[in-house]
Parts: C-alpha cells; structure tokens; sequence
C-alpha cells in the first residue's frame, strides 16, 4: 500500500466533510440533489476559487489580502469600462488587461508590505477602503450594464463545454478549475514557488538558505491581485451589472474558503487545491441555506459563521488523530527496520 | 375611484383652511446643504443628485450642495458619521435617503437640535423621529397596489411568486412589501396570488442573482419574481434569462428602464414600474430649501410651490404615526411598447 501524504490525507478529509453536508442538506432540503445544484455551485466557484487561488499564495507567506474584494470590484468594473468603448478588443487583451489591473493593485499591496515593513493586515485593511473609494471616483455612478457587452463576453460563464453524466462543465467553471491547477503545479514542482512554503514556515531560514523573502512576499502580492483581477472579468461576465458594490464581500469568503481548505493561518502550509474543494464548501454551505426553511434570513451569516467554524474544528481533528495514528505505525515499524539494517 | 376621493379630501382640507396659499419660494437665500444618499456609486442617487442640482442653480442659492455619502461597505456607519458631521457643522439642511433604520436616529436629532432641517427621500426613517418630513416618491400603499397589479397581469390571475428585496434594515422595501401583502390579503381579485418567500440579495448584483436562482431551486411552481429594487430586478433578470427559465418564471418590481430594455423586449421581465430620481431629487431640494430658510414651517397642511413640478402639500405619513410627507408620485408601468422610448 502506498502511503498517503499528509496534504493528500487532508483533501481526501476535505472531500468527506464535503460530502457530509451535502448529506445532510440533502435529508433537509427537497429536491436537492440534482444538476441544477451542481450548475449553481460551478458557476458561483469559477469566481471564488480565483480569489481563494490567490489569497492562498499571500496567506503561505504569513500574510493576508483583505482587498481582494475590492480589486476584483474595481477590475470589473474597468474591464467592463473597457470593453463598452473598445467592443472589438481581443478576449485574450482583455483578459490579459483584468490581470495587469489587478496584479497593478497587488504591487501597491506587496511593496507596502515586503519593503516599507507595515503588516498587512493593516495595509490590505486600509487598501480595501482605497481601492473601493477608487471604483466610487472612476465610476461616477455609472453602472456596466450587460447590454453594453460583447455577446462572447455575456455568454462565456455559462457555455456548456462538456456534459459528465448530466452535469454541465461551463467554460468559466473549466478556465478557473484549470488555472488553480496550474498554481498547484507550480507551486509543487518549480523553485520559485516553493519560496513560498520557505517563506511562510521559516523566514530566517529561507533568507540563510539564500532565498530573497521579501521578493517573495511582493510576488506572492502580485500574483494575488492578478488573480483577483481576472475574476474580476469572470464576474463582469457572469453579472453584467456592475456598480460600485461589486465583489463586496470576496476577501472574507475568500479567507474562508482557504481556511476551510486547509491553509495554515499561520503560513507555510496548505494547497491552492485545498483552497479550491473549500471554496466550493463555503459556496455549497452558502447555498443550502438559502433553502434551508430552519435558518431565518437573519441569522443565515451566523449559521454560516458557525458551520465554517465546526468544519475547521472537525478538519482539526481529525486530521490530528490521523497523524498521531501514523507516528503509531511509523513507531511500530521502526525497530522491524532497526533490525534489518545491521 | 382612490384618485378622486383623494382630490375630494385634499380640496376639502384647503377649503377649510380659509385661503391656504401656495407658498412660493424666494430664491438666493444662503444655506449650505447635504445630499446624503444610501451609499455612492448607484445610478438612481445619481440622477436624484442632478435633480438637486438642477433646483440649487434655478433657486440661486449661493449655499452649497455637497453630495456625501458613504461608500457602499460602510453604509450605515457612514451615514450616521456624515449626518453628525453636518449636524456639528451647521449645515442648514440633510437631505437623507436612510439606510441606517432607527439607528441613525441619534445622530439625526443631535442634528435637529443644532438647527440642521432634516429631509428624508427615497427611504425615511422609520419612526419618524428627529425627520422634519418625508418626500415620498409614490404612496407606499400604491406601490403595494402596482406590485400586485403586476403581478396579477403576468401571471394571469393565479400561481406563487415570490419577493427579492434589498436588504433587511430598508425602510422603504419593507413598507412596500408589507403593502403589497396587505393589497393581496384585502382584494378578493388577487385570491389566487399566493407569495410564497421574501429573500434579501442586499442590493449586490450577485447575492440578488443567488437568491434568484435559489427561489426557482426551492419552489418549482414559481411564476414570478417580484423585486422592488433596481439592483434585484436586473440581476434576477439576467439569472432567468442565463438559465433559460424566461419562458417559466417571469421577473417584475421596479427598475430603470436603461437596465431592463433588453429583458422588457425578450419577455424575461413584461412589465416593471419605477418613478423619475430626477423630479424626487429636485422635490426634495425645493422642500429643504424652504425650511432651512425659514420659509416653511413644515406644519401639516401646509401647501407651497415647488418650482417646474407645481403645488404641493405637507400632511400626515399614514404609513408612520406622528411622521409628515410630502407625496410626489406618480408611478410609470413599463412594458415592451414604452421601455425603449425612456431608456433613452
């Protein structure tokens, strides 16, 4: 038997709660259980996924991005701005253009934070207001509104590019389920991106073996807002309306869904895929509870608050009772090894 | 019918009140003003801003208009900071489309007390206290009336719908969906109207969409969604229409004509209804002037005129004991054949 990695482990864990909710939404609610629920949360994840993408790469660093929410509002917005006056543009430009906007906010993020040294809670605190004011100024209360968009643009979230036993893959669930794919890749084969675990478990350590932390910090920024920029054009497509308020919200549910994945607060641990299976739990627990009858509209968010909460703990848990079963195994293994080796 | 009778009433009321004149207003007065709308960044505060512009210029008011809000994330805190900015400032007159409930109540009276006339539009607050008056877009319980009418036409008659609101703590959503539920409960001819669920999309494009798409989930005999908000209208529109259930679930409420053209004419949304930001920016305007200046009193009854839109009376708010509006009204129906004309 191959031996499981404890990030493996902590995904086939993920995968369990996962599926445990949706159980038991499914003895709650009727109807449940069906291909609409899976379009709904495919559609809602291709947005969230970008952004818990990219908050995971700040938090690895022992950072956080608390304007994401806002980045991905303002390039929205831009990225709408943009195509309704150059309505020819190349999809590739303007996907291109989202990521140079956002990635232009996570500059500003990571400079502040890598070079002048102020924590990012607070930078990213203050850059949320920033950037949001920003959209007010540049919008002048102007709304996008879909017909304003290009007919390719409007119908990219919901094109059906392949059907798995009834269940619709759209191009925009696809693109992003890719590209934190690619995130995974990188972040487990290329140097660079393991910086980034350096980082974030041991900065002394990693400067003595060589690596530059705050470049990786920045980077890590950047990399950050230009994820969040180019769900910003997921979100353009998907809404169609844009005002100022857009993206309200994504830097929270973003820290959730990684969170939730498995992403150490504290830096140096977790996985972008991690962060992508939690991002569809926060989405399906969001929801469900929308149609659960039990929970009123009032106390949604705290029932919300409290399931993020007791799927932490219960990941916690069990993932501490896995790894003691393991140091058993290993123990008990160990002296048949001893023995064999003189 | 209702028209008439109000007619009867309001010449009754100025019967009595023995050559109750319209006051008109003397321009160039100096007051400083604030337009305080629900948070920057939507279009129909917007046009409301341009319409107390347009009444600031024409009174010659050497004051100033300032347009504060707060930003959309910080709503209620926001408003509360700037209507107690502008009470310790002097400022002559709030204008204030209340986002904040009661909360902002405090604030609104330390403001009073300090000599600031506080003139609440689009969405006043609910108990009434430390607000001089309400402009009231239409009657609340004529938006009621036009929700159900509505709905009564798409759907023929009979089936469930279902209400996307804005969020929670909006005055003005709960009185009108309150209004509507009174309407369907007092006519026999909206027997078979049944309303099934009120969700709130909280005035986000994409909350609004959720709970649209979510509505359907739950209820498969949904008809039509009702949304009394620009915001809830368009998205749930564009829910339907993405997920090709036009033809199921039709969408109604109120809406701006620019951003529902194209669902009013491929049948996702027939009909809506919504009324000119413009004209309640400027009603609104015309109202605060006259107190901040002295020139109303805003007694009950008293009756003044309001520049280009004509005569208009202070009386009781039958939705909010003790509170006084100023009714402008009238609501417009959109549909296919007209949509296209005033998305102009």
């Amino acid at each position: 038997m191959t031996r499981l990695s404890p990030g493996t482990l902590r995904i086939l864990a993920l995968l369990l709660v996962l599926v445990l909710v949706g159980a038991f939404f499914a003895s709650q609610i009727d109807n449940y259980l069906n291909a609409r629920l899976f379009n709904r949360i495919s559609s809602s994840v291709a947005i969230v996924a970008l952004i818990a993408c990219g908050q995971t790469l700040v938090i690895l660093t022992r950072n956080i991005d608390l304007s994401l929410g806002a980045i991905v509002g303002f390039s929205a917005y831009a990225t709408g701005a943009l195509v309704t006056t150059a309505p020819d543009l190349h999809p590739i430009l303007l996907a291109l253009g989202s990521l140079a906007i956002g990635a232009g906010f996570g500059l500003v993020n990571g400079l502040l934070v890598a070079y002048a040294g102020v924590p990012s809670i607070i930078v990213t605190l203050a850059a949320m207001a920033i950037f949001r004011s920003a959209l007010v100024e540049f919008s002048g209360a102007q709304s996008i509104t879909t017909d304003d968009l290009p007919q390719w643009l409007v119908d990219f979230p919901n094109l059906p590019l392949f059907t798995v036993a009834g269940l619709q893959f759209r191009a925009a669930f696809v693109a992003a389920v890719v590209i934190v794919v690619l995130v995974h890749l990188a972040l487990t084969r290329l140097r660079p991106a393991r910086a980034l675990y350096a980082v974030g478990s041991n900065p002394d350590a990693a400067e003595m073996a060589g690596i530059d932390a705050r470049r990786t910090v920045l980077a890590a920024f950047v990399a950050a807002g230009a994820l969040a920029g180019l769900a910003g054009l997921f979100f353009l497509a998907r809404f169609g309306n844009i005002t100022v308020v857009a993206g309200l919200g994504f830097e929270l549910k973003s820290i959730a869904a990684a969170v939730l994945g498995g992403v150490s607060i504290n830096g140096g641990s977790g996985s972008v895929i991690g962060a992508l299976i939690g991002a569809v739990l926060v989405d399906l627990i969001e929801n469900s509870l929308v149609r659960w009858d039990v929970v009123s509209e009032f106390w949604r968010e705290a029932v919300l608050g409290l399931l993020i909460l007791s799927a932490v703990t219960a990941d916690a848990l069990l993932m501490r009772r896995l790894t003691r079963l393991r140091i058993r195994r290993e123990k008990a293994a160990a002296p048949a090894t001893k023995e064999a080796t003189p | 019918m209702m028209k008439t009778l109000g007619l009867a009433a309001l010449l009754a009321t100025s019967a009595t009140m023995a050559l109750a004149q319209a006051k008109t207003l003397t321009p160039g007065q100096e007051v400083d003003m604030v337009l305080l709308p629900k948070f920057l960044g939507i279009l129909v505060f917007d046009q409301a801003h341009e319409g107390a512009q347009e009444a600031h210029a024409e009174l010659q008011n050497p004051g100033e208009l300032l347009f504060q809000g707060p930003t959309p994330e910080n709503s209620v805190a926001g408003q509360i900071e700037i209507m107690t900015t502008a009470g310790t400032q002097g400022v002559g007159a709030v204008m204030l489309s209340n986002n904040a409930g009661d909360q902002i109540v405090p604030a609104a009276q330390a403001a009073a007390e300090s000599g600031t006339k506080i003139v609440t539009w689009d969405s006043p607050i609910p108990n009434g206290e430390g607000e001089s008056v309400f402009i009231a877009q239409v009657d609340f319980e004529e938006t009621g009336r036009v929700m159900a009418d509505m709905a009564h036409e798409i759907m023929g008659g009979e089936g469930q719908f279902a209400v996307l609101s804005a969020s929670p703590d909006a005055a003005n959503q709960n009185a009108w969906i309150a209004s509507l539920e009174s309407v369907l409960a007092s006519d026999e001819k909206y027997a078979n109207l049944e309303l099934v669920e009120t969700v709130y999309g909280n005035d986000q494009s994409e909350e609004s969409y959720n709970r649209a798409l979510a509505l359907v989930d739950s209820h498969p005999d949904l008809k039509l969604i009702m949304a009394p908000t620009t915001v809830g209208i368009q998205a749930a529109a564009k829910a339907m229409q993405d997920e090709g259930l036009c033809e199921q679930v039709k969408v109604s409420g109120l809406g701006l004509p620019a951003e529902m053209a194209s669902y009013s004419l491929n049948g996702c949304a027939p009909q809506f209804a919504l009324w000119d930001f413009r004209d309640l920016g400027y009603l609104t305007y015309q109202v605060a002037y006259g107190l901040a200046t002295g020139q109303l009193t805003g007694e009950e009854g008293e009756t003044f005129v309001a520049g280009r839109m004509g005569e208009y009376t202070i009386e009781a708010d039958p939705g909010r004991e003790g509170a006084k509006r100023v009714l402008m009204g009238p609501f417009t129906v959109y549909t296919a054949e007209n949509v296209e004309a005033a998305a102009n």
